[in-house]
């Protein structure tokens, strides 16, 4: 038998809850700062064009630029993608102009015509309006939303729902945290950052459930423990495969990343994030959260009975 | 073995053998004639091979302002007629959302009698709002303007519908989103500038005379001669170039000035052509959409029976007068983008710029939708909705090209690293893992063409995620085996127990990344759309391969050592 993890661990996961705790706090809290003040949203959000143009030939970036400049867009960016060496470029006209069609159009006839003999293809084009953008705004958000509630209604009905609320606020690390990140490092906040982030939310509450399902056999096996001892238990016992499944998975993204081209990079940047900060979340948000809860209905108990015994 | 390991080894050779055969034209490219029984492939989403996707919004503003001064000329018309002299006032938008015009009458004494006119002739349309003096404002009425909404989304969409043969695109979608946008997504259309500037376009609307002294056998002759030489319409190609080709092959067959046309009956749901039926019509249309003012669908109180009413400009309505006149007992072809909607007879010298289509008896319900589907058809010549661009989504069909290479190899080196870390991780185990692995793989693809779902770049994306993420079901079973092998119960119960703790794990991992995708598939378009798709296919797979299949090869494994021995 070959094992990463060899015979059973013991360590002390609900030891390390205070220190883990106030981290993911602040972590939590400096990201939504962040994504609400500095998260760069992609053409999908802000609205806008986005023009992907590739030269058969090597084009000079300041021709580029005149070329962009004589077509009367002064805003516009240009930003070389992929390998230098693959002559392709990203030109942004901002969603403040106005005539944003226009403007699309008469960009893409005036770099077809001037570079027609360094071989100009248009790839891709992408204009969202303004009453588009924050259509697909809400939707997002209504998506994120509506996922999180389904889970946390999921959660409470197969396990009990003192295990929910822990379940739905690792998720929302998870997402914050991704965000966070994405805003630290002027990563574009796109389509289909939004579909790796409900991609994250379903597969980190694997995770979860998985130490959940623990948690409640050995609940059943040993009624005598109490949480404290059974959630250690459990996270330790399924530790293995908890860093198994994350590290293939890991593994697969990576290699999605590094290797699928710039396409589908946005999609695996969010998800190789999601997949670590989702085990991290499973031990050490999901868990604690729902001991305080276990601890804070006890003592309401408690002080009920105390309240009746006088 | 369990007694039923046959039935359920069976049931997986079934699903083997039904998902390959299923996806056996996508992989090695049948063509559509062959004899092999499947014909759908998955087909390529608009990222990969390229194309034009657009939200187009409508303007409701502009469309109540075409609206109210419409009605406002109506209403000096009907007055006039009725003996009040009246003339159409000014526009007044001060509610962008319920603009108004107002109507002059010149005799004060006739006021009222005006007022009452207006509302026996127009009730429940349009609604009086202010009066100054001898001006009278008027706005539509709540329900007009409802009815006004739900129209211009349809209309817009058949006229669209109309165009997209021109583009040669094979699976057009074009349906309606929400109150006020369309969607239309055109995979594989080459030339982007001019799908845009077609759509853009307004409808051309067509008058011409029909030439019924060729008895349409002769027609069918001719058809028959262009089919013989080769000229066949296909599937993709642009419809009016097959027109123009085959009057063209006919040229020395067809009296002067006419020239060949055809009915066509578009089944809406499908979007497919159900009916073609050839005429031969004037070879230049004698009255053109520009001259058209309105039309309408009113019913003949008397008969009970729906018609279709049409106002033509003044001018139209001279011309109109002179082509009836010299064509009494012909038909006229309504045309509309080339095609013939409808060829009713004329009956009569139609004068005054007003003619009806009429319909003749039938059931009401079913005149009825024909009258609206023609007024419909009209109005959309006459009275263009203004669409604005709101998104609009192109992809060169290079950019598809290469991004299927790339994806695809990253997806390939990212299944292997799977594979090759659990058979190095669980030795024979890890095989069984691989088979079930590319089970799902087999199963999602024969759902993606089972659903005729289009394959999108983060769908391939998806799959590689998928069997990424399925090998969790892999691990849970294993681990869980192992852990009951470290308690020293043999192989053989260490096997049964492992699965048996393992089914209510998989399936709720599995059900709740079913919520997330379910949402993903409420919220995405296009590409997200066709990832959620396969991420959901690749949910129903897992549960199937991680948990049932590998039961039915660990039985067999188990059987095979007689519970000696288990490499795991």
């Amino acid at each position: 038998m070959f094992e990463l993890i060899k015979n059973k661990t013991k360590i002390d996961f609900v030891g390390l809850f205070p220190i883990t705790s106030t981290l993911s706090t602040l972590a939590v809290l400096a990201s939504i700062i962040l994504i609400f003040t500095s998260l760069k949203y992609g053409v999908d959000f802000s609205g806008g064009a986005e023009i992907q143009v590739k030269f058969d030939k090597s084009v000079n970036v300041a021709d580029l630029r005149s070329t962009v400049s004589a077509a009367g867009i002064e805003s516009a960016s240009i930003q070389s993608i992929g390998d230098v060496s693959e002559n392709e470029y990203l030109l942004r006209i901002p969603a403040k102009e106005e005539n944003l069609n226009e403007l699309q159009a008469m960009l893409v006839k005036a770099l077809t015509s001037k570079f027609s003999d360094s071989g100009v293809q248009i790839r891709k084009v992408d204009l969202v309006g303004p009453k588009a953008g924050s259509q697909l705004r809400l939707s997002g958000f209504l998506a994120l939303a509506w996922a999180l509630i389904s889970i946390t209604i999921y959660v409470g009905l197969r396990f009990h729902f003192k295990f929910a609320p822990g379940a739905v606020l690792s998720l929302f690390h998870d997402v914050s945290i991704i965000c966070g990140i994405y805003a630290i490092f002027g990563i574009e906040f796109t389509l289909q950052t939004v579909a790796a982030l409900l991609t994250i939310i379903g597969y980190s509450i694997n995770d979860t459930v998985i130490v959940y399902d623990r948690v409640r056999e050995n609940q059943e096996m040993y009624p005598g423990n109490d949480l404290k001892t059974h959630i250690n238990n459990a996270t330790n016992e399924t530790l293995s495969r908890t860093i198994l499944t994350s590290g293939v998975t890991f593994i697969s993204s990576l290699a999605m990343l590094f290797f699928g081209g710039v396409a589908i990079q946005d999609f695996f940047l969010a998800v190789s994030i999601g997949i670590v900060t989702g085990s991290y979340s499973t031990i050490y948000v999901a868990t604690p959260i729902t001991l305080i809860l276990d601890r804070w209905s006890e003592r309401k108990l408690a002080t009920q009975n105390a309240g009746l015994a006088k | 073995m369990k007694a039923n390991w046959w039935y359920r080894f069976l049931l997986f050779v079934f699903l083997t053998v039904l998902s390959a055969v299923t996806v056996m034209p996508t992989i090695f490219k049948f063509d559509e004639n062959s004899k092999f029984p499947i014909k759908s492939k998955i087909s390529l989403g608009l990222d990969l091979q390229g194309g034009l996707y657009m939200i187009l919004g409508i303007d409701f503003k502009k469309v109540y302002k075409d609206e109210i001064t419409g009605y406002a000329r109506k209403m000096a018309f009907s007055l006039n007629d009725f003996g009040v002299k009246a003339k159409m006032g000014e526009l007044k938008v001060t509610d962008p959302d319920d603009p108004q015009f107002s109507v002059v009458i010149e005799n004060a004494a006739d006021l009222e009698k005006a007022k009452q006119r207006i509302k026996d002739y127009f009730p429940s349309i349009i609604r009086m709002t202010e009066e100054k003096g001898t001006e009278l404002f008027y706005g539509l009425t709540k329900v007009i303007r409802t009815q006004v909404e739900e129209q211009s989304v349809t209309k817009s969409i058949e006229v669209i519908r109309n165009r997209i043969d021109e583009f040669g695109v094979t699976e057009p979608e074009i349906l309606a989103q929400g109150k006020d946008r369309i969607v239309v997504a055109l995979p594989g259309v080459k030339d982007i500038e001019r799908a845009k500037e077609l759509i853009g376009k307004t409808a051309k609307l067509e008058f011409r005379i029909v030439n019924d002294e060729v008895p349409p056998a002769k027609i069918q002759e001719w058809l028959e001669k262009v089919k013989a030489s080769g000229l066949e319409f296909k599937k993709g190609e642009s419809w009016s170039k097959y027109v123009v080709a085959v009057n063209e092959k006919l040229k020395a067959d067809l009296p002067k000035d006419f020239e060949l046309a055809f009915e066509r009956k578009v089944n809406k749901t499908t979007n497919e052509v159900t009916l073609l039926v050839p005429m031969l019509v004037d070879a230049v249309p004698r009255l053109t959409g520009d001259e058209l003012q309105d039309a309408g669908v009113q019913i003949d109180q008397q008969k009970n029976e729906p018609y279709v009413s049409l106002e033509f400009k003044s001018l139209g309505a001279k011309l109109f007068e002179e082509i009836t006149g010299g064509n009494v007992g012909k038909r006229m072809a309504v045309m509309l983008d080339g095609n013939i909607y409808t060829a009713p007879n004329i009956q009569t010298k139609i004068g005054g710029g007003r003619a009806q289509i009429t319909l003749g008896s039938g059931n009401f319900n079913s005149l009825m939708q024909q009258a609206r589907d023609i007024a419909l058809v009209l109005r959309a010549g006459a009275l263009p909705v203004q669409l604005d661009f709101q998104e609009q989504r192109s992809v060169g069909p290079s950019l598809g090209q290469d991004s299927i290479a790339k994806t695809s190899l990253a997806a390939l080196i990212s299944c292997a690293a799977v594979f090759i870390f659990m058979m190095f991780y669980y030795r024979l185990s890890g095989v069984i893992a691989v088979v079930t692995l590319l089970a799902n793989v087999l199963f999602i693809l024969a759902g993606l063409v089972g659903l005729e779902a289009t394959l999108t770049l983060p769908g391939i994306a998806g799959i590689a995620l998928t069997v990424g993420m399925a090998v969790d079901g892999n691990i849970i079973i294993y681990e869980r085996i192992r852990e009951e092998i470290k308690k020293g119960i043999g192989y053989y119960k260490a096997v049964e127990n492992g699965f048996n703790h393992a089914f209510w794990t998989i399936l709720d991992a599995n059900v709740t990344t079913a919520f997330a995708g379910i949402c993903l598939l409420q919220f995405g378009t296009g590409p997200v759309r066709g990832f959620a798709v396969t991420l959901l296919l690749g949910i129903v797979a897992t549960v199937y391969t991680a948990y049932f299949l590998n039961n039915i090869l660990f039985e067999f494994y188990m059987n095979k050592t007689e519970g000696q021995d288990l490499s795991i």
